[in-house]
């Protein structure tokens, strides 16, 4: 039995517009998840009916197997950290971490202990007579989620947390955050629309569009094998064109004029049929480098330097793809208006729906 | 010095005049109770009649009630109305303003006329005047808490505290009172400025406040009603003196809420 269950969840603030649409989700104990996707996809809405700052219009909500759809916020031991860090500006920062245990009347030795084992964990030790204007905003979200952890509570909800950030700070605290849920073991949801940010923290990543769960899986799995044209062209930078089935038995594709290959199955399609096919930058390469299973002939459009990653735009056909090579000082690169070939792997080229 | 700068100190100065030459005129003319020289002859006589200590003490007293009513009653409807129910705001905004639009004579008759009767009856009870009291500084009590509640990130505060077991009463005695502080004050010191003040309440309902004393002794007296103004005034700006202080002196606390 999963940990937490989010069991078909849908919800709906008026009659026309349902936020969340059929949410199903089990997350195992100490596994963090993300959810990941543009503003208004629902996933705030939905970390907040785990958190019960919203009631779902269906489903159930399940920690331990207990179910707390119907339980007020402050009775769920569920800890949150929020995208404005919430701190309390008229206690110090120790006061902010025992705030949980003073309100729950734990002893204030235990208090203390614990305050100062937080402090220590976030480090921080010194910062428990500050107040939260004295900290900057890296600091303040530390002690946010130290005060979230206080409790020790079964899940903790993290909801955008780095994204008033800057970007330095955020790949730190990041970090940070990943080893002290590890450390802890503590099941977590953590909402972003930020993807490096979801595929480096997660176990496995929940990628959501309008309301619905689009995939679910590890974040290898969403960006290297995405089921849908929306996960496809929201995680990564990614070439997406259309082209027509000339050969479901033989996998092969039509890309305006030019033969494609694919390692995916082609069942359930006919030759004449359209889809989208997607390649990732990186696996494009110069066919002078090495030939792969297909080539196409392309024009050189542009070539951008973006340091560790040369990227170059081609086009092919009608349509420009982005072609991404490590930087090599010693490689001479071809020039804009060039004609070359470059190739990829079956495997490389993904359809999807 | 540059030419904006010499037009801003005129300008300065020229108001600085036209607020504090009246002020001085009513401080001269409080020292004149005695022919020929100047002196505090006119305070002595205020500060020697027993019905100032009387009077005073009976509106410090219901001030300090109307504060404390006041304070119960539109703090919490703030705080829900910023919380929960943010739409129906402006209609809350139009009702907190109409003891600027209604006369004073008005609102003690109509309170007359609701609390004369039973079920509730308050007349010939002080208990009428804090009613009316409150009526009378609910604007300035609002105002002051909703531009403190405007500069706090309400919602979230509540949602953190909820998150961390709190209930309803911990949420708003231990983190929204606490933040709203400067404000509260704001809006006690006004509410304490019209009570010490307010004289139709008083009089219409026949109680021995201090305003209705200013009133008697304005009638009957030159210079002491004006020794009583200056009084007055020097109680505002200690008043006002005090807000600044604690607003300085409050830990993580940017705003000082802006009083009407």
């Amino acid at each position: 039995m999963a940990f937490l269950d989010i069991n078909n969840v849908s919800k709906s603030f008026n009659k026309d517009t349902a936020a969340v649409k059929d949410f199903d989700l089990q997350v195992e104990k100490g596994e963090l998840v993300s959810f990941l996707g543009p503003s208004g996809c629902g996933k705030t809405t939905t970390l907040r009916i785990v958190a019960g700052f919203e009631k779902p219009t269906t489903g159930l909500v399940r920690i331990d197997g207990k179910d707390i759809t119907n339980q007020p916020p402050n009775k769920r031991n569920v800890g949150m950290v929020f995208q404005a860090y919430a701190l309390f500006p008229n206690m110090t920062v120790g006061e902010n971490i025992g705030f949980g245990m003073k309100v729950a009347k734990k002893p204030a030795e235990e208090i203390k202990s614990r305050v100062s084992e937080l402090l220590t964990l976030i480090h921080m030790p010194d910062f428990g007579d500050r107040y939260p204007n004295q900290l900057s905003g890296g600091q303040q979200q530390r002690v946010a989620l130290a005060r979230a952890l206080a409790l020790r509570p079964e899940v903790l909800l993290l909801d955008e947390p780095l994204s008033a950030l800057d970007a330095k700070i955020r790949v730190a605290l990041r970090a940070e955050i990943r080893a002290i849920q590890r450390q802890l073991g503590i099941t977590a949801i953590y909402v972003t629309h930020d993807q490096e940010e979801a595929l480096s923290l997660s176990d496995r990543v929940v990628v959501m569009n309008g309301g619905k769960m689009e995939q679910v899986g590890t974040p290898f799995e969403i960006y290297n094998f995405p089921k849908t044209e929306f996960v496809a062209q929201f995680v990564g930078v990614l070439n997406s064109t259309r082209a027509e089935i000339v050969d479901p038995a033989n996998n092969r594709l039509k890309m305006d004029g030019q033969h494609l290959q694919t390692a995916e199955s082609m069942d359930g399609y006919h030759a004449g049929d359209q889809v989208v096919v997607a390649i990732r930058p990186e696996r494009l390469s110069f066919a002078s480098d090495g030939h792969k299973a297909n080539l196409l002939e392309c024009t050189i459009e542009n070539i951008m330097f973006l340091g560790s990653i040369v990227r170059v735009t081609v086009k092919v056909g009608q349509y420009n793809l982005f072609m991404d090579t490590f930087n090599n000082p010693f490689l001479e690169l071809p020039k804009i208006g060039d004609k070359v070939q470059i190739t990829c792997s079956r495997e490389a080229v993904l359809v999807v729906k | 010095m540059n030419q904006k700068r010499i037009w801003a100190l005129i300008i300065f100065i020229i108001g600085m005049l036209y607020f504090f030459i009246p002020l001085l005129s009513v401080f001269e003319f409080s020292l004149r109770a005695l022919k020929g020289i100047y002196s505090f002859e006119a305070y002595r006589v205020a500060f020697q009649d027993p019905r100032f200590y009387e009077s005073f003490g009976y509106s410090f007293v219901w001030a300090i009630l109307t504060i404390l009513c006041s304070m119960l009653l539109i703090i919490p409807t703030a705080y829900w109305v910023h919380l929960k129910l943010r739409k129906i705001k402006p209609v809350i905004e139009f009702i907190t303003l109409m003891p600027f639009v209604v006369p004073a004579v008005v609102l003690a008759f109509g309170l007359i006329r609701l609390y004369g009767k039973p079920p509730l009856v308050l007349t010939g009870s002080p208990a009428l005047l804090i009613v009316g009291y409150i009526t009378l500084s609910m604007p300035y009590m609002y105002r002051a808490v909703d531009t403190g509640l405007r500069a706090i990130d309400v919602k979230t505060l509540t949602e953190a505290a909820q998150s961390l077991g709190a209930g309803w009463g911990t949420i708003l005695f231990k983190i929204i009172f606490p933040n709203l502080r400067v404000a509260i004050l704001s809006g006690v010191f006004l509410t304490f400025a019209i009570v010490m003040g307010e004289f139709t309440f008083a009089s219409l309902l026949v109680w021995p406040a201090f305003g209705p004393y200013m009133e008697e002794i304005g009638a009957m007296r030159a210079y002491t009603p004006q020794a009583l103004s200056v009084v007055s005034f020097l109680l505002t700006w200690l008043s006002i003196g005090l807000i600044q202080r604690v607003a300085r002196g409050a830990p993580g606390q940017g705003q000082v809420a802006g009083a009407r």
